[in-house]
């Protein structure tokens, strides 16, 4: 509860939950609102918004429902951006505590993993996997959570260094705590709320790793992404340049709903904000 | 004397990664559909099938992978990183020349991106909640929210179709031959736009982890406690917190040395520059395996360079942490 | 604001057509000497020497550097340029050639027969894409004396094809920097050429650009009249746009830039956006069936696919006035071999569509779904992906479900062309001016597994085989042109591939340019008259 009053304490925060929420509706309301397949042919190619009211938003350069690929496309794009999210998160965190906790050899090893997958450099290596393993949306969303861990599990790492010698974990191993106790239980807390931050960052460079891949015409062409609106518009940017517009609003909007919730929970997260 | 044996032990660890890393990448290659003779006959326009068969000779294609692997690898130890397909030239030479505009844009990104970050999260961290916050964490918000082609796009419609202030793409100009002074000057007007594409994204990160880190600082007791005793604000700023609040970006850096280099692929390739990024995105699409694992090779080198640099500041700026183990 | 397309292509075109009718004009205008051409270079090449690699992204560098024996005149007539004259000996399998005396290479050593002879045998014969098709049944090029040379076939080789041919497999490169300096393909002379051309090779800054400046001992009086030329390495389409409009590039050939892009330059009165000078650049967009597939083996099929398809619709709305219908293998622009007859044409009629289908046996499942099908669009041209979702969801409509695969351009060979892994695929085929060239391989039997832009539909149909064979080496032109004629009927009747769009590259050029398109390969020509206005 506490938690919850400090979170609507924060105006940025209720602006950014409504927005996510907004996303979520638009999502869910896809199918009842355009029930017919989103890539469709609807009509003539390129009409701008507002000039014909069957097409609210215009169509884009092959004759689709913007709007229909914008509401259909929050759902994919919720997907990639969250499921890429969540893998990419998990393996950072867990890899990062285990590195930052136990040091020695295990932080040895497991750096060694990390610097590897960011040496080599995170979209050169999307390339590859979408190049070796084809363009579509299970492969796309994998490969984005595949590279984009490392920055997590380093964050985590650093977190756990500067922590794990602190009183309050040094008095939980006198106590006789298990190590996944003082982990999970008692310096993951105190780690966490910088890589809650950085997670709402991984979720907007996943969005945008997506539009990227779509702007080298390397995404999943059969689903009615953002991304692959933004690089079909791509061609037509100059003068019809709505058509990535559109679903560039889109991705801003989603990225700071995303954001301004994460930080948002940050700040409730945080107890030494709460002195202020 | 000690960084020297400090940075020679953490190369020797490093090996193993890189050749991890290599063998890895090139495996995965081997996977991909199409080799860099397809790759060439569709750059042709056609073909024939006795063209083809001389071609894969030519690049060494018709022996064993395993083969292939081990020609690679030996090379490597003598320090060859082998002949590029796609440029006909060896791969060392590919990448020297191509070295310098990536080095230049990213360090450029990077330097912009760090300065202009620090000073808008210490502002708006100041003003926490106040509307030099909210602005500022607003068009942060904006720029990380934008994806970045879209943006040096739309740069190049305002700033050289209407307004005519920069140039649209390439590296220098080419139908006039400057030289010395001239010359720099006419690079860095070209570098004004893919630095700020690229480097806006990266200024947005900075901004938010600087902002962060600022407020949760501001709050610890030992800087309570300065400002109790009465410490100039300034000073509180500068000597506890910012020392302190530097950790996080400083850990950035390290991590997206690598990212950056990802990101001047599509930054290259809308403002055309002869860069490093553009190479690698080209190598794969040609399925040049020398090439890519020559990029793969030194930007792994500066990589590490990067992270060795920033644990040596790290131990400078946190005491807690000592380098080296 | 609320501009279609459609209206937009109209216009641009209307502009460029009134830009380029009052010709005469021009010439009534001094040519000025001096000045600096840029030129669009999207896709960079592995090496420069058109006597190796026979592809537009070369030939926009390399043919104003090097020369060939026969380019084509503004009336798509083969017309001398090293050679002079030629003849034919009557059984087809001698062909001699005259070349022009006093022509030097650009490191001051004569041209001689000596170079044609090598190109001919040691790059044509052996390396040149397309050219070691054509040069088969050579045997030997003999030279008599440092101006003739004498082509020496084992089979008869039609003059007509041969002189189509060169203007494209014909640039001779200099014997002395490549004989006996190794192998040919690693040779460095071929990323800094040297050829006979009104253009001699400055410098080459990989992902940058190419310099070539004046040659002030060309053998044309008077010519060339542009001091350099630039080529700017510019791979993103839109950032090419940005920078014909900033002034930084004066020529983008080939389809450079994109349809939109175009349409919006042509309107502007700066530029001059048209199809003119690319008539020997010719393609028709293909939808290639793989007969592995068992629904696909079936005519009717085939047949249904073809009729659901609302081509003019595409062409209206997507392509605009730069692309027509396109009626067989051989596209209109080919004056010599063009039939009158085509055979059958496949009309939109979704119905009829449906009722094959059905007759077929695939009747609608659940949802409407008769079957899926894995479409591969080539992953060159704005066109080809437009036409790719065209094909989806023009499919979807008559219960055929399209799986669209992207895939990289050596992905795409791979998968068509080696590993058969497709249903359908759509691209674009080349026509180079004589079908025997690149045309026929599409649809002649027995082309080995691997071999790109070839049959490799798991079809063989002998009654096709045998009217290549014999055209191939038919040496009347009538008799050729009318065997070309039955190819094209028996092709769109048994429908291996569907050619249903024709189409010519787009060339977007400054209006200052003068003497430009005015030949049929204009692009890759030498552009010894290009001259630039005040």
């Amino acid at each position: 509860m506490d938690l919850l009053k400090l979170y609507f304490r924060s105006p940025a925060a209720v602006i950014g939950l409504l927005l996510l929420i907004l996303i979520l509706a638009m999502a869910a309301s896809a199918d009842l609102l355009y029930p017919r397949d989103p890539l469709a042919l609807a009509g003539r190619p390129l009409i701008w918004p507002f000039s014909n009211p069957r097409f609210l938003l215009g169509t884009d350069n092959s004759g689709r429902d913007i709007a229909a690929q914008i509401f259909h496309g929050a759902r994919i794009s919720l997907l990639i951006g969250g499921v890429a999210t969540v893998i990419s998160v998990m393996i950072g965190i867990t890899i990062g505590a285990l590195a930052g906790y136990y040091g020695s050899w295990v932080d040895t090893a497991l750096m060694r993993v990390t610097e590897a997958f960011q040496t080599l450099p995170n979209f050169l290596l999307l390339l590859v996997l979408v190049a070796v393993f084809g363009s579509t949306i299970t492969t796309v969303t994998v490969a984005i959570g595949i590279v984009s861990w490392p920055a997590s599990a380093r964050l985590t790492r650093a977190e756990f260094l500067s922590l794990r010698n602190r009183e309050f974990v040094q008095a939980g191993r006198t106590l006789g705590l298990k190590d996944a106790r003082l982990i999970f239980g008692e310096i993951l807390p105190n780690a966490l709320p910088p890589v809650i931050v950085y997670a709402s960052v991984v979720m907007a460079i996943a969005i945008l790793l997506e539009s990227a891949l779509a702007f080298l015409k390397l995404s999943d062409p059969n689903v009615a992404s953002w991304g692959n609106l933004i690089g079909a518009g791509r061609d037509v940017l100059r003068v019809q340049w709505y058509v990535s517009a559109i679903p560039g609003i889109a991705i801003l909007i989603t990225v700071l709903a995303v954001s301004l919730v994460g930080q948002g929970l940050n700040d409730a997260l945080n107890p030494r904000l709460k002195s202020r | 004397m000690r960084v020297l044996t400090l940075a020679g032990r953490r190369l020797a660890a490093s090996i193993p990664t890189l050749i991890l890393i290599l063998i890895g990448v090139f495996l995965l290659l081997q996977l991909a559909p199409g080799d860099t003779v397809d790759a060439l006959m569709a750059q042709m326009g056609g073909g024939d099938a006795a063209t083809a068969r001389q071609l894969r000779e030519f690049y060494g294609l018709d022996l064993s992978v395993w083969a292939q692997l081990g020609n690679y690898l030996w090379r490597l130890v003598r320090l060859d990183l082998g002949f590029s397909a796609i440029y006909g030239k060896p791969v060392a030479t590919v990448i020297a020349e191509r070295l310098p505009a990536t080095i230049l844009l990213m360090t450029a990104s990077l330097s912009f991106a760090f300065f202009f970050g620090l000073i808008l999260g210490v502002v708006a961290a100041r003003g926490v909640n106040k509307w030099p916050d909210t602005l500022i964490s607003t068009l942060g918000l904006m720029f990380y929210a934008m994806p970045t082609f879209w943006f040096g796009l739309m740069a190049i419609v305002v700033f050289s179709i209407y307004l005519q202030w920069l140039p649209a793409g390439g590296f220098e100009d080419i139908t006039v031959s400057y030289t010395g002074l001239r010359r720099t000057f006419d690079i860095a007007l070209h570098l004004v736009l893919p630095t700020l594409t690229l480097g806006l994204f990266y200024m947005a990160i900075y901004l938010r982890i600087m902002r962060g880190s600022m407020l949760e600082v501001l709050n610890l007791d030992f800087v309570r406690t300065a400002r109790s005793k009465g410490m100039d604000e300034t000073r509180v700023v500068v000597r506890h917190v910012l020392r302190n609040a530097l950790l996080p970006m400083v850990t950035l850096i390290g991590l997206q040395a690598g990212t950056m280099l990802g990101g001047s692929v599509v930054v290259e390739s809308v403002f055309s520059l002869p860069g490093l990024g553009r190479l690698a995105y080209e190598s794969v699409i040609q399925r040049d395996l020398n090439t890519l694992l020559g990029i793969i090779f030194v930007s792994a080198l500066l990589v590490i360079a990067v992270n060795f640099i920033v644990d040596l500041l790290y131990a400078r700026l946190d005491p807690r942490i000592t380098a080296g183990n | 604001m609320d501009m279609t397309r459609r209206a937009a292509l109209m216009t641009s075109a209307a502009i460029a057509s009134s830009v380029l009718f009052p010709m005469r004009s021009f010439g009534q205008e001094t040519p000025r000497k001096g000045g600096v051409f840029t030129v669009h270079y999207g896709a960079e090449q592995r090496q420069l020497n058109p006597s190796l690699q026979a592809s537009t992204g070369v030939y926009i560098i390399g043919g104003k550097i090097q020369e060939q024996l026969v380019d084509l005149d503004a009336k798509g007539q083969p017309v001398g340029v090293l050679a002079e004259s030629w003849e034919a000996a009557p059984d087809g399998r001698t062909i001699t050639f005259k070349l022009r005396p006093g022509v030097t290479w650009h490191d001051g050593k004569p041209f001689t027969s000596a170079d044609v002879q090598y190109t001919a045998m040691e790059m044509w014969k052996k390396i040149l894409n397309y050219g070691s098709t054509l040069q088969l049944f050579l045997t030997a090029v003999d030279t008599p004396d440092p101006l003739t040379a004498v082509f020496r076939y084992e089979r008869p080789m039609p003059l007509n094809l041969l002189l189509r041919a060169l203007p494209d497999l014909g640039y001779v490169s200099p014997r002395h920097l490549y004989e006996g300096k190794g192998d040919i393909r690693q040779n460095p002379v071929n990323l800094a050429p040297v050829g006979t051309g009104p253009f001699k090779f400055v410098q080459y800054e990989r992902g940058q650009h190419v310099i070539a400046e004046r040659n002030p001992n060309y053998w044309r009086a008077n010519a060339p009249y542009l001091d350099r030329i630039v080529w700017r390495v510019v791979t993103d389409r839109a950032a090419a746009a940005a920078q014909m409009e900033a002034g930084q590039i004066h020529y983008s050939g080939f389809s450079g830039l994109t349809i939109s892009d175009s349409a919006r330059l042509g309107k502007d009165p700066r530029f001059i956006v048209s199809t003119k000078g690319n008539e020997g650049n010719a393609r028709t967009n293909t939808i290639e069936f793989n007969f592995r597939r068992k629904e696909l083996a079936d005519i009717r099929v085939r047949r249904a696919i073809a009729h659901a398809l609302d081509i003019p619709f595409f062409i209206e709305n997507f392509l605009g006035d730069f692309a027509k219908r396109g009626t067989g293998p051989i596209p209109s622009v080919s004056a010599d071999f063009y039939p009158a007859d085509n055979g059958p044409q496949y009309p939109f009629d979704k119905k009829l569509a449906a009722k094959l289908l059905d007759e077929a046996g695939f009747k609608p499942g659940a949802g409407g779904t008769r079957f899926s099908l894995r479409l591969l669009p080539a992953p060159w041209g704005e066109d080809v992906s437009l036409f790719a979702t065209f094909i989806q969801q023009s499919l979807a409509d008559v219960g055929i479900k399209i799986d669209i695969v992207r895939t990289d351009g050596g992905g795409y060979l791979k998968q068509v062309y080696d590993d058969h892994a497709f249903d359908l695929a759509t691209g674009w085929h080349q026509y180079r001016n004589d079908p025997a060239v690149s045309t026929t391989v599409w649809y002649r039997s027995g082309q080995p597994k691997g071999a790109p832009w070839t049959n490799q539909w798991d079809w063989t149909d002998p009654t096709i085989d045998k009217i290549i064979d014999d055209a191939a080496t038919e040496v009347d032109a009538a008799k050729r042109k009318a065997l070309y004629g039955d190819f094209v009927r028996r092709a769109n009747t048994e429908l291996p591939i569907w050619t249903p769009i024709e189409q010519i590259f787009l060339t977007a050029i400054t209006a200052k340019a003068r003497n430009h398109s005015n030949t049929p390969r204009w692009g890759s020509s030498s552009w010894h008259d290009l001259w630039l206005a005040e």
